[in-house]
């Protein structure tokens, strides 16, 4: 062990109360850091769960100049073998008119194959009344939407007349609701893949797929992938870039912050510090009699500062850690989850790198900072602190 | 037997101070210090002895003049150099004791072998050693807030052996201690003087102990006067 390590180690036990104050002031700062880095990125989680898990993470639409893609089953085999793919769904979808009485609205009418669509999106989980499934198994059945179910005032078994102009209108059999929460609720309704070719009044095509990703981080990279196979794929990050954009933002700002408390914290440290380099003068002046250098002077007050930010870092993110799985085992009550988006518990996410990027950080900006008093004691004039006393 | 070069050779050793007139603390010192010789530098307060003791112990920085240590020219070195010189040199012993308070006697006395890169083992045998030699075997393990000051100074002594320098420099070392301990610390100087035959330069306002030198160096005003 060099002795500049022995020197550190051995002032910082004996300035107990000292010690005791930094180390707790760093941990404190560094255990809200860690505390809402879990809640950050746990609310973050629960917003990509909630928004772009409902989302189509690529979207592929027709060529350029076309409005349809032809021999789309291929084309579906084939981008289910492209790395990164988990599940794809080809769908024809349009405007359509919807009468049930005297009742009449607009919304989407969305052809899919439904154990496709199933397999891309939550909608079974979404089905408040119904199944999903029927669609496969029925002709002229449509599921939709709890707003547009409400405004047309259709229950399951009614029959809706669906029409639009240069479409075959067509009388579709209510078998499900659904309920996502989302304007969607209002605006879309699903048929079977061959019910929505025969209303449009096409051959076998489609004029969509969506895909759904294995991560959907790697959306724009799996995207490029797909291009190659001639059509047009955008990832979600393309079609829906304010939800990233909000995120970005609300974590930036929150992290500076955060970073503003650690280095005040640490600031803390070094004024602790300055007072102890003008408490060792003469131990200072004697160690230079001893041999000590400049640079070993200087060492042994940027260890001490390294070493408390350090103790800091390791008590705040271990008391974090602590604190945020209670923060997680809390039970909202029960009133409030809708306000929530049907949270139960608070969403905690502790990441093993963030822990580390947050020691790995406390402990070098408190060797930085310790460098101002490290440099005091250092260019002390040995005369005179021998001197001094 | 042909002279011996010396250990320390001073040539027009200055000090100066410049605070609107030119203060000399040491004026143009001129001495010759051989290897086992023991010295005893007196001298009235401000006389300049503690300024001599800084510049031959590479504390301080000369104004002007040469100083020669083991026929090296030292007056220009860097601070690693300089330190290193200190630290296998020379040995150092205070009017305070300077002990360092969060350490043990025995971690104290193996502070100037640790600084020199010497593994803890290598050290605590020898930090062991000579503290039974100034008679603190039974004291090792005590911190400086437990010991007395006769027995603080004898663990400074201790340290200033602890790597053998060839130069021992003590700085009133019995400046702070009653006649008694004083004289008991003195002798033990003397006795490792002769016991290793390293250099001793000593300040003492004591003339008795001064008297038991090889020889009497005297400051007045910065100047040496008698040799
Ligand atoms: N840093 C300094 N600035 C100005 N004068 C100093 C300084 N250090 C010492 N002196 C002066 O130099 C003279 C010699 O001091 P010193 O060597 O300590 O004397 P002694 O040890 O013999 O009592 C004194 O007059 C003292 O005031
Ligand atoms: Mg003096």
């Amino acid at each position: 062990m060099h002795y500049e390590l022995f020197i550190a180690l051995r002032q910082i036990r004996a300035r107990k109360f000292q010690t005791i104050l930094s180390v707790g002031a760093i941990a404190l700062a560094v255990m809200v850091l860690t505390v809402s880095q879990a809640l950050m990125v746990g609310f973050t989680d629960e917003l990509y769960n909630t928004t772009v898990n409902k989302l189509p993470h690529v979207s592929v639409s027709p060529q350029e100049d076309e409005d349809y893609i032809y021999l789309y089953r291929t084309l579906v085999d084939n981008i289910e073998k492209v790395e990164g793919v988990s599940a794809v769904s080809p769908f024809l979808t349009g405007k359509a008119s919807f009468r049930f009485k005297t009742n009449s609205y607009n919304a989407e009418l969305k052809g899919v194959l439904p154990l496709k669509e199933n397999n891309i999106s939550d909608i079974e989980t979404d089905m408040v009344e119904g199944d999903f499934r029927d669609l496969e198994y029925s002709r002229n059945t449509i599921v939709i939407g709890s707003k547009l179910a409400d405004k047309l005032e259709v229950n399951p078994g009614d029959s809706v007349n669906v029409s639009f102009p240069n479409a075959n209108p067509l009388s579709l059999r209510v078998v499900g609701i659904f309920h996502t929460g989302s304007p969607l609720d209002e605006s879309l309704t699903y048929t079977s893949l061959d019910t929505a070719q025969e209303f449009y009044n096409v051959p076998d095509v489609i004029n969509g797929l969506s895909v759904r990703l294995e991560d959907f981080n790697r959306d724009r990279e799996v995207a490029a992938k797909i291009e190659k196979t001639g059509y047009k794929a955008r990832g979600w990050t393309e079609t829906n870039p304010e939800i990233l954009r909000t995120i970005a933002i609300e974590t930036t700002s929150n992290n500076v912050i955060l970073g503003l408390i650690v280095v005040i914290a640490s600031f803390g440290v070094v004024s602790a510090l300055n007072l102890s380099v003008i408490g060792a003068t003469s131990q200072i002046g004697m160690l230079r009699a001893m041999g000590a250098t400049i640079f070993s002077i200087r060492t042994i007050f940027v260890l001490q500062s390294g070493i408390l930010g350090l103790l800091g870092a390791l008590v705040g993110t271990l008391t974090g850690i602590a604190a945020s799985l209670g923060i997680g085992q809390y039970e909202m009550p029960a009133a409030s989850s809708e306000l929530y988006g049907g949270l139960t518990t608070i969403p905690i996410v502790i990441r093993i790198g963030d822990i580390l990027v947050i020691i790995l950080a406390v402990f070098l900006l408190n060797l930085i900072a310790g460098i101002y008093p490290a440099q005091q004691a250092a260019k002390l004039d040995p005369v005179k602190s021998i001197s001094s006393k | 037997m042909t002279e011996e070069s010396p250990i320390i050779e001073l040539k027009n050793l200055t000090k100066s101070y410049k605070n609107g007139m030119e203060f000399r603390a040491l004026d143009n010192a001129n001495l010759k210090i051989k290897k086992g010789e023991f010295v005893a530098i007196v001298g009235p307060s401000g006389s300049g002895k503690s300024t001599l003791m800084h510049l031959i112990g590479l504390l301080d920085t000369p104004s002007s003049g040469t100083l020669l240590i083991d026929r090296n020219n030292v007056t220009n070195m860097s601070d690693k150099e300089r330190s290193e010189i200190r630290n296998k040199m020379l040995g150092f012993v205070f009017q305070y004791h300077h002990l360092l308070p969060d350490f043990t006697a025995l971690e104290n006395v193996m502070m100037p072998l640790l600084i020199a890169g010497k593994k803890r083992k290598e050290a605590k045998e020898t930090a062991e050693k000579l503290l039974k030699e100034v008679g603190l075997e039974d004291r090792m393990d005590h911190k400086p807030g437990e010991l007395s000051g006769g027995q603080n100074q004898r663990v400074a002594i201790a340290r200033a052996l602890s790597c053998s320098p060839a130069i021992v420099l003590g700085d009133e070392p019995t400046g702070n201690l009653d006649t008694k301990t004083g004289d008991m610390i003195y002798e033990l100087l003397r006795q490792l003087n002769k016991e290793y035959n390293q250099t001793f330069i000593v300040v003492t306002h004591n003339d008795d102990m001064a008297l038991k030198a090889d020889r009497i160096i005297r400051l007045v005003d910065g100047k040496i006067t008698v040799q």
